[in-house]
């Protein structure tokens, strides 16, 4: 019987290992392919690379512009997670505490508006943007991105707030504190698992987001990580080892955070589904 | 409930505490919305700097438009059968890995990769593992079903969208059902097992019935995600072979900038919407009926 | 307590400094963006340097365009020439509008000949600019409206079956001569002859694209050596009044079509192939031909091994040498570049013909166009030779005067809509009338 269990043990981690050397597999092909030339890639893309060439990094790298698309993503991704997680906040604190009617319709627009496709507004939002002569700069993408990203934070917040007992903040509003106070006194820090939550997912989806940021920064020297990867190859041909290579150099920063602070992400998205 | 003195303390809190998503939230979204609305109503092709009204022509046209319906109805497919892979696979994962076996929150954070990743990267990379590496593997050890490239054959190409899809968001919804798994109450299940109760029996009569909320907010999230999936259709098969996976979302865009056909576009965008929102809206409120019920 | 009190002080200045910098940098930019146009204006009231900027939706010369700007400076030193491409996937219709919509249009953009008359509100007439009198013939014929011309033909593009020589001369067993191929039966011979030497005879690339822009339209054009005829054929499409199951044209070229997916290498999956595959198999001597255009010469160099010896073939559409179409090569202008009167200020347009004039007179903006680019030019004065295979024998077909038209303002969805419809019949997922249907149905939706 124990026997039994420990084989049943064995197989099941085996079957496991097996499922993720399929899921890593994509990631792996793709390092190990960023070293070889465009021959050697379309002739036998599983071969190990002949030699440890670093000659598609070094074309990516300069032609990606990585220095300066590195760090405006880094501004564009740091300043719209810190606005959407604090504000979001806020927002959904508000309306939780206060549940007047139109608070609740406001929320539930919000909630219903995360449905809306994004091919959708695009134009219109380019074209009204364009107008007020507020593109091609990154305050402007950062001002969208809260717009966009403010609606799933509040609801996320939203749950949380629920179950922090209003009776805490009675209590320090009699201490003497005002609402504003309170709320980053008490109820903020109580959030701060849920804001690591918002703010990976967040980090996530805009390190990542393509077709915003392609509409909205024209000039070169604004371009984001995604924009210069993809900038970067031609209409006809795919010049698939450097691409490999700025595939990588791009998914890098994030899979670099992930390996130090995976324990972290995995268990802020985990509390983002409780509520 | 908390009060406050004064109508103007009371709009300032409100407006330091609401002011900047609701403001951000209606100038980015709702206001290109509105005016994407009225769009609908003219025969604007995107570029000219006149266009005139044309009433309800573009949702005439969105209504008998077969590709449009024929395109939604394979989205309607995709969804279904891509949200109930994902949800088993994932669940399946969250089970296994939160049995306390060896390794498991590695074997967690392995899964979890694919979400580290934006979708046009994705759908390039499993673009050249579809087109280039399972051929290759294919004819070199001779295994009939990978020596033609699968997004050459329209069912398999729509197969290959599948299984891209569920890599992609297992591991994602995995997390999610761990986290419900550990909300399990340890005491009930170690009192079932010394009553004898096997694995299947308690899985069946305590977990599921404990995990609704999760399942919920699972099914949601890849209702939402996988309605709106453009980017991966798009890197991954363009639609092809001959327009034969060409999702929703894909047809409104081509419809709008490849045809240069801005207002019925923009209609098309709009009655996906619409349907969209009922349905999601429908799951939410049916799977809620279940979670009182239960 | 107190450290509460501070941090919370803390938090409540972040919040602030964040709303007020978000707001701020809204506000801010204003008149930083709007002045970006007039900013270089003012700027060059300064100093005399203008900033233009090259929408480039030729991907493939993309670093050449880098190298004529830095080129460019050289002989205007007060210029300065940014090229922005556009990104893969994405028309040259799609992001020129949208450009346009932000209100932040290039100073010139590459467009398609067919999208030009969707900008005319909005650029420039160029009829009186000095190359005009040096233009090849008929070049500016569809960019003219109302007896303006609104762009500037960059590059005359011609596609056939190009044939690796090293390979056709092993097949027929000795030097292969060209002009021997002029119908479908001398072609499927070929065809038989290069198979028999042990080799593929040709692979048919499935892009829609390739298949609905540049082989299709071969039954549009060949219609008539006369160019309203063919035009009409157009109109006739339209309204629905043409029959094309029982057109000779469009039969002969399928007949042709037939042959090739016969003969294709990748007719086991005729769909699976990509783009790339065609100019590795064409140059590795793995095929001897491949339908595609000059534009592929770099692709195929990168796999040459019939040392640079390549030509154009004709994609016959019947058995009679003389019928139109059998000895011609289908070419035309494919790329203009029009100039923005909206947003740009005088100096930009002036500085912007300057380059359009550099690339036509000057030696270094010639040695961009013939020798960097590999652009066959569509102006008289122009003597550079071609370097590369490809563009010479275009040259050569234009020379004996063997050209037919292109079809290049076809409506900007038939590549993708038609496309669709021919790769089901190269799959075999549909037959001739199918496929002539699906034609005649898309043609009665364009409006």
């Amino acid at each position: 019987m124990k026997r039994l269990k420990a084989s049943m043990e064995w197989s099941k981690f085996i079957v496991l290992l097996v499922g993720l050397v399929a899921f890593v597999f994509p990631f792996i092909l793709l390092i190990v392919n960023s070293f070889k030339e465009n021959k050697a890639i379309t002739a036998s893309p599983l071969s190990l690379p002949d030699s440890f060439n670093l000659a598609n990094y070094e074309s990516a790298f300069t032609k990606m512009n990585y220095v300066s698309a590195f760090s405006n993503t880094v501004i564009i991704t740091v300043l719209s997670v810190l606005l959407i997680s604090v504000l979001a906040a806020m927002t959904a604190h508000f309306f939780v505490r206060n549940q007047s009617k139109f608070n609740q319709y406001t929320f539930f627009l919000m909630v219903a508006a995360m449905i809306i496709p994004f091919q959708a507004i695009m134009i219109p939002l380019v074209k009204v943007y364009g107008n007020l002569h507020l593109l091609d700069n990154k305050w402007s993408l950062i001002y969208m991105y809260l717009g966009f990203g403010s609606p799933l934070a509040v609801f996320i917040y939203h749950g949380f707030v629920k179950s922090i007992p209003a009776e805490l903040e009675e209590a320090a509003m009699i201490d003497g504190c005002t609402r504003t106070q309170t709320f980053f006194r008490i109820v903020f820090p109580v959030l701060a698992p849920t804001s690591v939550t918002i703010a990976i997912l967040n980090v996530l989806w805009i390190w990542n987001d393509f077709l915003l940021p392609s509409l909205v920064l024209t000039s070169s020297e604004q371009r984001t990580l995604p924009l210069s990867t993809f900038y970067f190859y031609g209409t006809y041909t795919v010049d698939y080892g450097p691409l490999m290579a700025g595939l990588l150099l791009t998914i890098l920063p994030v899979l670099v955070v992930y390996l130090f602070a995976q324990k972290f992400i995995i268990q802020g998205v985990m509390q983002g589904s409780i509520k | 409930m908390i009060s406050e003195k004064g109508l103007w303390s009371r709009i300032r809190l409100r407006l330091l505490f609401t002011g900047p998503t609701l403001f951000a939230f209606a100038t980015v979204m709702i206001v290109p919305f509105l005016y994407g609305i009225y769009l609908t109503f003219t025969n604007w092709d995107g570029i000219s700097t006149t266009s005139t009204m044309v009433g309800f022509e573009n949702y005439a046209y969105v209504w008998k438009d077969a590709v449009f319906w024929k395109s939604f109805y394979l989205t309607l497919k995709y969804v279904f059968i891509s949200v109930a892979l994902v949800n088993v696979a994932a669940f399946l994962l969250a089970y296994f890995l939160s049995s306390g076996m060896k390794g498991q929150s590695f074997f967690r954070a392995g899964f979890f990769i694919p979400n580290l990743v934006g979708g046009i990267v994705l759908g390039f990379v499993w673009q050249f593992i579809f087109s280039n590496v399972l051929v290759s593997i294919g004819q070199k050890a001779g295994i009939s079903i990978f020596g033609t490239s699968w997004l050459a054959d329209p069912d398999k190409a729509f197969f290959a969208l599948i299984i891209v899809t569920v890599w992609q968001y297992a591991g994602y919804m995995m997390v999610i059902y761990v986290a419900g798994l550990m909300n399990v109450p340890k005491d009930i299940m170690e009192a079932a097992s010394i009553d004898g109760a096997t694995a299947f029996r308690k899985l069946r009569t305590m977990i599921l019935p404990l995990m609704v909320p999760s399942f919920i907010v699972c099914v949601f999230l890849s209702l939402q995600r996988t309605f709106m999936v453009y980017d991966l259709n798009l890197t991954l098969t363009k639609g092809g072979p001959f327009k034969s996976t060409e999702m929703v979302s894909m047809h409104v865009y081509e419809k709008a900038f490849l045809s240069r056909d801005y207002g019925v576009g923009q209609a098309e965008a709009l009655v996906l919407f619409l349907l969209v929102a009922g349905i999601t809206l429908l799951q939410v409120y049916f799977s809620k009926k279940l979670e009182v019920e239960a | 307590m107190k450290s509460w009190k501070s941090l919370q002080a803390l938090l409540v200045s972040l919040v602030m400094v964040m709303v007020v910098t978000a707001c701020g940098g809204n506000a801010g930019s204003k008149p930083a963006d709007s002045s970006t146009a007039e900013g270089s204006a003012n700027s060059g009231s300064a100093s005399g340097d203008v900033k233009i900027t090259l929408l480039n939706s030729k991907g493939e010369i993309q670093t050449q365009l880098e190298d004529a700007a830095k080129a460019f400076k050289e002989d205007y030193p007060n210029i300065t020439l940014e090229i922005i491409p556009v990104p893969a996937g994405q028309s040259p219709f799609e992001k020129a509008s949208a450009l346009y919509a932000a209100n932040s249009p290039s100073t010139i953009t590459m467009l398609d000949t067919g999208d030009v008359e969707k900008f005319k509100d909005r650029i420039l007439d160029l009829s009186e600019e000095k190359w005009m009198s040096d233009k090849v013939d008929g070049s500016t014929d569809l960019t003219t409206f109302d007896g303006k011309n609104y762009a500037f033909p960059l590059s005359i593009e011609g596609y056939g079956f190009i044939y690796n020589k090293a390979v056709v001369d092993k097949a027929v067993g000795g030097s292969f001569d060209p002009a021997t191929i002029t119908t479908t039966q001398a072609l499927g011979d070929l065809f038989k002859k290069i198979e028999a030497s042990g080799t593929g005879a040709l692979i048919v690339s499935p892009m829609d694209w390739s298949l609905a822009a540049h082989f299709l339209p071969l039954a549009y054009a060949g219609q008539s050596a006369d160019k309203a005829a063919v035009n009409q054929f157009i109109t006739d499409l339209q309204a629905g009044s043409v029959d094309l199951a029982s057109n000779k044209v469009f039969n002969g070229l399928m007949d042709t079509f037939d042959l090739m997916k016969e003969h294709n290498i990748d007719k086991a999956s005729p769909l699976a192939g990509t783009y790339e595959k065609g100019p590795e198999v064409l140059g590795k001597g793995e095929v001897g031909i491949w339908f595609q255009g000059n534009w592929a010469w770099p692709q195929i160099s990168s796999f040459d091994t019939a040392s640079g010896a390549y030509g154009f073939l004709p994609v016959p559409i019947s058995n009679n040498t003389d019928d139109f179409g059998n000895t011609q090569i289908s070419a035309a202008v494919s790329k203009r570049l029009v100039l923005d009167k909206e947003k740009s200020t005088t100096e930009q347009q002036a500085a912007a013909k300057t380059f359009l004039e550099w690339m036509v007179y000057k030696e270094k903006g010639q040695d961009f166009l013939i020798n960097k680019a590999n652009i066959v030019p569509a102006f008289k004065n122009i003597t550079l030779e071609p370097k590369d295979p490809l563009a010479k024998s275009i040259q050569a077909y234009i020379a004996g005067g063997k050209i037919e038209e292109s079809m290049s303002a076809l409506p900007a969805d038939h590549w993708s809509k038609v496309g669709a419809s021919m790769q089901k019949y190269l799959a075999g997922a549909a037959d001739r009338a199918t496929l002539a249907k699906e034609i005649q149905e898309y043609w009665t939706t364009v409006k």
